[in-house]
């Protein structure tokens, strides 16, 4: 499930259903019903657009992305439902007019398209499934940087030779057909696979496996460009996309009402047909939703209390926190969910002093996660992580396994340094990181606020085993970090929420084959091998690094309890044998809503509010 | 017989008795200007008074039982992570890491004071230099070195800080020549800093060059090194002092602001303009965390420009405020 987690504390309830929120020390949110009217602008505010690929469908991987477009951009084959718990977390046929006819053998999957569902302006015209091929060929497309085209290289039949021959070129006559997915007709489109995949569906419900317009999409080949071009297939469109001139490829200027760092305005996609989608899955109320930049988060929150917004989507200063979290006439207007999403700090197993086991042990024991959790917020900004997968994606399995468990999770000076004593770069076994490798430690983090409130508390638990952290701050901090050649040592930067109600979704964080050079989101590089050190550019200790791969294709073949199990086993031996993370929150979704919104749901599969639900009260918007 | 000199007394009216009159040094004039300016003298207590808290900072901290780094935030936040205000342990209270208002205030003294001295070292050196050179030989070296003062000085200064900054943060710059940190935070204001430097002091030179002395000196066969650092220097060490002087402040203000964009001293280093970035998500329910750190700075910076306008007037007399 979704990917890099953006500020806010979000998650998903989980898979499985189990929603976790006591426990979490809130109460799931039952959300906000106060008779939903059609119409008005739906406002909010974000501290940062952090898109990793730019809006683009094909390449972006952010929390927010995934919410933004299955609520109310795009139609992909399979879909949700936008609800929370559990029923959020269920597939149902979207662009899709069924569920897809799956052979015997779970290799093949047929799916036929609705009809009726359109693109929007400036395209005017049926969405088929040569559109949907076509997002495939993308995906396949090294230079789009699809980042998580694991999900389908190398299980879809002959996606990962065409990727390898180089994907979409210039000339489309020079291209290979892809052996494992056949256009029938306009509406039927079939996917032959490697091997069953219990997931295939989940992986077809991401962005990236969307349709796609060839006619306007051909024009952008590189990384990110298309995402100020896309065109709709859902209940909105981009402001201005009728103004979007397709005659050309030069004729194409920016669609206006999308700029990646300062606002994202939707409008009603005019082409849109309610008669091929459900009301569970989108009500679409409102006329009109933006999305604008504020750096100052105090602001977004005073703009909501005032009623200049209805949503903050930034995350909420510590009095804010306190504030609406003990002010009884405020509680219905702070909404929070429990989230499938773990916050962690990533230690890079080719950069010293984190190339060692034993440092990495040692941070897990004498890191103060209480400490960073205040830094958050508090209590109601989730559970103190003891381990990769969130509690509810295990159903509260490994709800007690805590390897690195400490009193009050405040760290542990003492196991820190008989965990220290054995690493080569305490030279004099006092317990201290005495090498000079453990000096100015480059520690790469986030701009807002929250990542700047963690920064000393990292800083002083590494302080206490001997590592001096050279903190920098980056507002493109996730870039950096999945950029291969920047061998960043450690980074506090990412959170993973869920793509989808599975633990394989964390795995693929581990999975050496997912390393890209960019957008590579295995920060640890867990599996990483002296030859594709190599190709990638990667310097360090790149030998003897521990793979997982073979433990995560043995997870993928099972079903049902053994699937869970092993998920479960594979979690352990990654906190106990590699140590890549010291993994800190298992974050909840809160959001802080204005009086004005009237109807209020929240997303279990995106982790963000059902966009697609949410309406307001014109009289109440100031 | 020896003959003895007869004492010759001028005949005239009676002598009146003398006046008291008592020959004053360069130094005494100055000082004797200086401290009936009691601003200046205000701020020149001041800054003793800060710098010596900020070589006594490690001593205060002891004392005080808390280091700049150490978090008490388990005692000095609240369960929502909300910073708590000044009491009898935390004299200005703590910010949101749990971290010592105060001590973090003295340390920052340290680093406000060695970026602005240090800094300003470095430029006024190589500001007096090139001001030199410049006003002495004139001509195409004179061109060349005022047209690079012009161009220095027409750069947007905090961007193009911004941007170096930002580059050479991480790694280093100039083969590690450049380490990230306060090395480069002073490299950087010393290389926006020198051509105001430079321009004064070339002015000055242009004036000087032309005295009788320098003429006197050249016709006893000086040489231009000579002439330059023995005979003009020394007449430029008032405008350099005064200018000096009001650079620091300057200096650490920018500072101030680069550690306010979150591009200066590391974080771990306490600084007051990355105090003052750190408060700024608080202030309105934790005045403490702006409130001392920005006393601090003003009172500073102001002393500084007070000693400055004092020495000036000190120094020179006929300048007008």
């Amino acid at each position: 499930m979704l990917a890099l987690s953006l500020l806010l504390a979000l998650g998903a309830a989980g898979c499985g259903g189990d929603d976790g929120g006591d426990e979490a020390g809130t109460e799931a949110s039952e959300g906000v019903d106060e008779g939903a009217e059609p119409g008005g602008t739906f406002r909010t505010q974000t501290d940062a657009f952090e898109w990793t690929g730019n809006f683009d469908p094909t390449g972006e991987y952010l929390a927010t992305f995934l919410g933004l477009y299955q609520n109310l951009l795009g139609r992909t084959l399979m879909g949700y439902n936008h609800v929370p718990d559990a029923e959020g977390n269920e597939l149902i046929p979207d662009l899709a007019e069924a569920e897809p006819e799956i052979s015997e053998d779970g290799l093949t999957y047929t799916f036929t398209l609705r009809e009726g569902v359109m693109w929007g302006p400036p395209l005017d015209r049926a969405v088929t499934a040569q559109d949907v091929e076509y997002a495939f060929r993308r995906i396949a497309t090294p230079a789009l940087v699809a980042q998580y085209g694991f999900y389908y290289l190398g299980v879809i039949k002959g996606l990962q030779e065409y990727s390898d021959a180089g994907g979409l070129t210039e000339d489309p006559e020079g291209e290979t057909p892809i052996e494992g997915i056949t256009v029938q007709d306009e509406r039927t489109i079939q996917f032959d696979l490697e091997a069953p995949t219990g997931d295939f569906l989940y992986r077809i419900a991401m962005p990236a496996a969307g349709p796609i317009p060839e006619e306007v999409a051909k024009c952008f080949l590189t990384a990110g460009e298309y995402g100020r071009f896309v065109i709709s297939s859902g209940p909105y469109m981009i402001e201005g996309s009728d103004q979007l001139d397709i005659t050309s490829c030069d004729t194409m200027q920016a669609i206006s009402g999308f700029n990646p760092n300062q606002r994202l305005i939707l409008e009603r996609n005019p082409n849109y047909d309610p008669e091929t989608d459900t009301p569970e899955a989108r009500e679409n109320f409102f006329d009109r939703f933006e999305m604008t930049l504020n750096t100052n988060a105090q602001d977004i929150f005073d703009r909501v209390r005032q009623g200049q917004l209805e949503l903050a989507y930034a995350s909420e200063p510590s009095e804010v926190v306190r504030e609406y979290s003990t002010n009884a006439d405020l509680e219905d207007r702070y909404q929070i969910n429990s989230g499938d999403r773990t916050w962690y700090i990533t230690m890079n197993l080719t950069q010293p002093p984190f190339d060692d086991i034993h440092v990495r042990k040692a941070a897990n024991w004498i890191m103060d996660k209480e400490g960073l959790r205040r830094a958050w917020g508090g209590e109601p900004k989730g559970l103190i992580a003891n381990h990769i997968v969130p509690d509810t994606m295990f159903n509260n399995n490994l709800e007690d396994y805590a390897p690195y468990a400490t009193e009050g999770d405040a760290g542990n000076l003492e196991e820190a340094q008989n965990e220290m004593r054995q690493s080569k770069y305490d030279t004099d076994q006092d317990g201290m990181c005495d090498a000079p490798q453990c000096k100015g430690v480059l520690h790469v983090t986030r701009t807002t606020d929250v990542w700047a409130n963690m920064a000393p508390i990292i800083e002083e638990s590494f302080a206490k085993i001997g590592i001096e952290l050279n903190t920098r701050q980056f507002e493109d901090s996730y870039t950096i970090i999945q950029t291969v050649k920047r061998q960043v040592p450690v980074s506090s930067t990412p959170g993973w929420g869920k793509d989808y109600a599975d633990a394989s979704t964390f795995m693929v964080l581990f999975d050496s084959r997912s390393i890209l050079p960019e957008g590579n989101v295995n920060y640890s590089l867990v599996g990483l091998t002296p030859e594709t050190a190599q190709e990638l550019g990667a310097t360090g200790t790149v030998e003897g690094i521990t793979s997982v791969d073979d433990a995560i294709d043995s997870c993928n073949e099972l079903m049902d309890e053994e699937r869970l199990d092993c998920w479960q086993e594979l979690d352990q031996q990654l906190m106990e044998e590699i140590v890549p993370w010291v993994p800190y929150l298992q974050g909840n979704a809160d959001f802080v809503i204005s009086d004005a919104v009237s109807k209020y749901v929240f997303d279990q599969a995106s982790g963000d509010p059902a966009w697609a639900h949410l309406a307001i009260d014109q009289d109440l918007q100031q | 017989m020896a003959t003895v000199a007869p004492e010759i007394h001028e005949a005239g009216p009676p002598a009146e008795p003398e006046t008291d009159v008592v020959g004053l040094s360069p130094r005494q004039l100055f000082w004797a200007r200086f401290k009936q300016d009691k601003a200046a003298v205000a701020g020149l207590v001041i800054i003793i008074v800060l710098i010596v808290l900020a070589l006594a900072a490690p001593l205060i901290a002891k004392l005080v039982g808390h280091g700049p780094n150490d978090l008490f935030q388990r005692e000095m936040t609240d369960s929502f992570g909300v910073p708590k205000g000044p009491n009898a342990d935390f004299w200005f209270g703590a910010d949101q890491a749990g971290r010592d208002v105060f001590v973090r205030a003295i340390y920052g003294a340290r680093t406000s004071l060695i970026v602005g001295l240090v800094a300003t070292g470095i430029a006024v050196f190589f500001g007096t230099i090139v001001g030199i050179l410049a006003g002495y030989f004139g001509g195409k070296i004179d061109t060349a070195i005022s047209r690079t003062i012009d161009v220095v000085l027409s750069m947007p200064i905090l961007l193009f800080a911004i941007g170096i900054v930002a580059a050479c943060g991480t790694t280093g710059c100039l083969n590690g020549l450049i380490e990230p940190g306060l090395t480069l935070v002073i490299f950087v204001i010393a290389l926006f800093s020198w051509p105001y430097i430079a321009r004064i002091v070339r002015g000055n030179t242009l004036s000087i060059r032309e005295k009788e002395f320098i003429e006197a000196s050249r016709s006893l066969g000086a040489g231009n090194t000579r002439i330059m650092f023995r005979e003009v220097l020394p007449n430029l060490v008032a405008p350099i002092v005064v200018y000096s002087t009001l650079l620091i402040p300057t200096n650490i203000l920018f500072e101030a602001a680069l550690s306010f964009l979150g591009l200066g001293v590391p974080q771990r280093t306490p600084s007051w303009g990355g105090m003052l970035s750190d408060a700024t998500q608080y202030f309105r329910f934790a005045w403490w965390l702006m409130f001392f750190p920005g006393i601090f700075l003003i009172l500073t910076t102001l002393s500084f420009n007070l000693l400055g306008d004092g020495l000036r007037d000190a120094l020179d007399p006929r300048s007008n405020r």
